[in-house]
């Protein structure tokens, strides 16, 4: 059983190859994030969705009721109440499912890695009574579960069920489903991008302009970055089934350097969008990526 | 550089493998899965591929070797070196080895021989020179190094069979004489010939140099039947007074099969005298026996016949059959006993291969007519016959008569004749002990060969008692000596006789020789020797030389017909040196003689060897003869030009190409198998 060394004291998580042994998503799910935040202490900014905001002058047209009059007692002035937003958000979970997806070296496929991660955070979702819902897609629309209160089972239960067959897109479907979001909320996107940054982009705007908050995971396995690989082969594109002669040892440097520029690409234009990336390798504990929605979360309440 | 098959280097094109091997092939026999190849594809492709191939050196040994063995099959030659032979050796001497022994005859075996002679003949080059040589027994050179094939065909034309026997040793020398003294850059012998095993002994001292080749041509069948009636035997009799004789004759059969009913036939004097059926199993022989037929004149010719088969003349058996004549001889005594003879005329007597005509006449009685038609005279233990009578017998041994002089008690000689082989000297007594015996004896000598092996006659068991001392002179022959060494017996040749002289009695009186059983065969051979007796040859092979004079006992001018009626005449003052060459019965008649009946016959057969049709397998004796395996074959010989191939053939580059291309690959398992040890890919 390995161990996290950056892990925060008391949340034990396990190898995502061990979890990988876990057949029931919910018990994994309740296992880690329960185990997550028990050792993380219940950060006082979590789970507020009827939390006083801030005070704000009153003005023309404010609703009386919110007036502070406590405030207004102690400072003869008006003052109103803000509060935080509306507390049942939608968290919809989307989810790439193409073939590439079910690439391996060794341990877990970036598939089931990403049902974990999807499966942990609806979970965390669901405990704060948000509305969770998911959307697989490789090339288009494959699985669609609304969000609903109801709906974490749903959602498991199509996680469990994906399948990484049919080669991706992000474009067509990510299009679709702008044109469906009629309401903002949570868009947990998780892919391996292997896609031209542009196109990406062009994919994830809509979603963007709409008002979403976005948490991109770029999923990828330790080979995808490393290239570690010894003797000349064909290599096969998993989702086009194209062979291509390659020596490593040849090429190896060329491809971390393209790898890397495509990650610093991602990472730049997605800050640049306010949308939160994260890039995953699938050997790391869970916790990694549980603690990268959790602060982008509170830098989102942050800036609002 | 030349290639005589250069298109074969359309398999250089093979090379491509070992590089699509090292680019491409072996790569993909495994394949990896990979998520996506968008950044490898972005990857420069050629800058890849040229980088991929990392072991450079075992691509080029697989090309090199690749194109080794292409060149290999090309078959490559240099111009200058068929410059060089085309010049050097253009021309050959060839040397054709016709057989033209009796076994050629089988079938068609001779004209086939002579079609194969003919496609030598006709393969000569311009600058070509052959020799024809026909030889059977002996070999000649029938047309002496030619370069005009018609001359050369006229005498393969007039070549006929011989019924000589087949020996190569002969033809070979031959060849080999001629080649060796050619100055022509290629020597051949081509041997036509039915190679039958008889011919070849192995013992021939034939060695062909390293510059020239033997080329066998065989034209023996794979099987033969062959009947063969090789020789016949005679017994003697008599009936009411004449002589009648059985002839036996011997069939062989030569095949695999058996031969049954086979009419066996004999013929005396022309006339058919009986006929046979005989059945002779596969590779077996039997014996025929004729009813007896008298023995009518004083030379009959006679004629055995079996069967037929392809190989007609060995099939037939000559032979002369004639009365037997006894040696005649006198034996002279001192008339003083009656019983002085006794034992020498008893063992006389029993001979009847010869039989002996004996008459005993005491000395005093002896005339120059009683030496008439005598073989030999014996003066046992008596003196020169007085009178006429001694100068008789001087004149009957000068003209080839015997005389056997038994030097005992009573015998004297007169001390100025020079008839007698040694002085005789007073007598010794040898009473001591066992007495003396006869110690040595000349084996050498005619007379006592016979007694040459072992147990053949034990001279010493006889006791001598007595015997007269032999003061022999220089030029005589000592026989025999006692064991003290005094000489026993000795020879004198005077004229065209022989004297022997015996030291002690050949009765009981001096020594109990005659009572030995050495003493037969030792009365009968000094006997036989001294009459010059020949026991009649009723047949003799083909090839032998007979002398008439020695046959004929004495010279005279002789007309000599062959079996084919040629007619040789014999002048008197030659030997008569006859070679029997052929087949048949060869009559010899007195010359100007106009009687039908001719003087003499001689018979005359195949060798018995001759039937014997077996043959060796020509590459034996290719290499017997030239001492390395036959690696000419009468095709390739029969090239009229130095053509590239033969070039290509002699310089054999592509043995060296193919032995290095094979290394190569060899070099490059062993590398290979090193790298892959090192590195699970290459």
């Amino acid at each position: 059983m390995a161990v996290s060394s950056n892990a925060i004291a008391g949340a034990r998580f396990v190898d995502p190859t061990v979890l990988s042994r876990i057949g029931n998503l919910e018990l994994l799910a309740r296992n880690i994030v329960d185990g997550f935040i028990n050792g993380l202490h219940r950060a006082p900014f979590f789970g507020a969705s009827i939390d006083f905001a801030e005070h704000r002058g009153y003005v023309a047209g404010d609703d009386i009721r919110r007036v502070d009059w406590r405030l207004y007692a102690r400072t003869d002035r008006y003052y109103v109440k803000q509060y935080e937003a509306d507390t049942n958000t939608n968290f919809t979970v989307l989810f790439d499912i193409s073939r590439s997806m079910s690439f391996s070296s060794g341990g877990v496929t970036k598939l089931e890695y990403g049902s974990y991660l999807a499966a942990c955070l609806a979970y965390l979702a669901q405990r704060q009574r948000d509305r969770v819902g998911i959307i697989t897609f490789d090339n288009e629309i494959v699985t669609h579960v609304p969000p609903s209160a109801k709906h974490f089972n749903m959602v498991l239960h199509t996680l469990d069920r994906a399948k990484a067959e049919r080669p991706g897109k992000l474009s067509t479907p990510l299009h679709r489903m702008a044109e469906h979001f009629k309401r903002r909320g949570i868009l947990l996107l998780i892919s391996d991008f292997y896609d031209e940054p542009a196109e990406i982009f062009d994919a994830i705007k809509p979603l963007a302009f709409l008002g979403n908050d976005i948490i991109v995971f770029h999923v990828l396995d330790p080979q995808e970055i490393d290239f570690d690989y010894d003797n000349a082969s064909s290599f096969e594109d998993l989702e086009s089934r194209e062979q291509v002669p390659v020596v490593p040892d040849a090429f190896r440097t060329q491809y971390r350097a393209l790898v890397q520029a495509h990650i610093n690409t991602l990472q730049q234009k997605f800050s640049e969008q306010r949308i939160d990336y994260a890039l995953l390798n699938t050997t790391e504990p869970l916790d990694r990526a549980l603690f990268s929605y959790l602060s982008s979360r509170e830098r989102l309440m942050r800036v609002r | 550089m030349s290639f005589l098959a250069p298109l074969f280097f359309a398999g250089l094109a093979a090379i491509a493998v070992p590089i699509l091997v090292h680019l491409i092939q072996r790569e993909r026999k495994r394949v990896i899965e990979f998520p996506s190849l968008m950044f490898v594809q972005k990857i420069p492709y050629q800058s890849v591929r040229r980088r991929r191939i990392r072991h450079w050196p075992l691509l080029l040994m697989r090309a090199l070797a690749i194109a080794l063995i292409v060149a290999a099959f090309a078959r490559p030659f240099l111009r200058q070196g068929a410059a060089a032979i085309a010049a050097a050796g253009g021309s050959r001497e060839v040397v054709i080895l016709l057989d033209q022994s009796a076994s050629m005859g089988y079938d068609d075996h001779f004209t086939r021989a002579k079609d194969a002679a003919r496609s030598v003949i006709g393969s000569l080059g311009a600058g070509d020179r052959a020799t024809l040589v026909l030889f059977g027994r002996n070999a000649e050179e029938s047309m002496r190094a030619t370069a005009d094939r018609g001359r050369l065909e006229a005498a393969l034309d007039t070549a006929t069979l011989t019924a000589g026997a087949t020996r190569y040793g002969p033809a070979l020398k031959l060849a080999e004489s001629i080649l060796t003294q050619s100055q022509a850059p290629r020597r051949e012998a081509v041997l036509i010939s039915d190679f039958q095993r008889s011919g070849w002994s192995g013992a021939e001292d034939v060695h062909f140099g390293e510059q020239i080749r033997l080329i066998p041509m065989s034209v023996a069948g794979p099987s033969v039947t062959n009947l063969a009636v090789p020789s016949v035997t005679f017994t003697r009799g008599q009936f009411s007074g004449q002589e009648r004789i059985t002839v036996t004759a011997g069939v062989s059969n030569k095949g695999n099969e058996p031969a049954t009913g086979v009419p066996v036939s004999l013929e005396i004097d022309g006339h058919a005298i009986e006929t046979v059926q005989a059945t002779v199993g596969a590779n077996a022989s039997t014996s025929v026996s004729f009813a007896p037929f008298t023995l009518a004149g004083p030379t009959m010719r006679g004629l055995v016949t079996a069967g037929g088969d392809p190989f007609p003349a060995d099939n037939s058996f000559h032979f002369v059959v004639t009365p037997d004549r006894p040696v005649s001889v006198l034996v002279v005594d001192g008339g003083d006993r009656v019983d002085t003879s006794f034992y020498l005329v008893k063992a006389l007597g029993i001979g009847t291969a010869p039989a002996f005509q004996v008459e005993t006449m005491p000395v005093g009685r002896v005339s120059p007519a009683a030496l008439q038609n005598r073989s030999v005279v014996i003066l046992n233990d008596t003196m020169l016959p007085p009178g006429l009578a001694g100068g008789a017998l001087k004149t009957f041994v000068e003209q080839g008569g015997g005389l056997l002089v038994v030097a005992a008690d009573k015998a004297t000689w007169p001390q100025n004749d020079d008839l007698l082989p040694a002085r005789l000297g007073a007598p010794v007594d040898r009473l001591s002990g066992r007495g003396g015996a006869i110690g040595y004896l000349d084996y050498s000598h005619p007379a006592f060969e016979v007694f040459k092996a072992p147990r053949s006659g034990d001279f010493s068991a006889a006791h001598v008692l007595r015997y007269r001392t032999l003061e022999v002179g220089p030029t005589d022959r000592v026989l025999a000596r006692f064991d003290d060494g005094v000489t026993a017996a000795a020879e004198r040749r005077v004229g065209n006789g022989r004297v022997i002289v015996f030291g002690t009695s050949l009765d009981d009186s001096w020594s109990d020789l005659a009572l030995k059983p050495v003493y037969l065969p030792l009365v009968h051979q000094l006997t036989k020797y001294l009459a010059r007796y020949e026991p009649p040859a009723s047949w003799q092979t083909v090839g032998q030389v007979v002398d008439l004079s020695v046959l004929l006992k004495g010279r005279a001018e002789r007309v000599v017909v062959s079996p084919s009626a040629v007619r040789v005449t014999v002048p008197a003052s030659e030997p008569g040196l006859v070679e029997l060459s052929e087949q048949g019965v060869y009559e010899i008649r007195p010359a100007g003689s106009t009687s039908a009946a001719p003087a003499d016959r001689i018979a005359v057969n195949l060798d018995p060897a001759e039937s014997d049709l077996a043959p060796m397998d020509p590459p034996e004796l290719v290499a017997a003869v030239t001492g390395r395996a036959a690696d000419v074959t009468p095709q390739a010989a029969a090239a009229a030009d130095v053509s590239i191939e033969d070039v290509e053939k002699q310089q054999g580059l592509w043995w060296y190409l193919l032995f290095g291309g094979l290394l190569l690959m060899a070099a490059e398992m062993l590398v290979s198998n090193r790298l892959s040890r090192q590195e699970r890919f290459l």
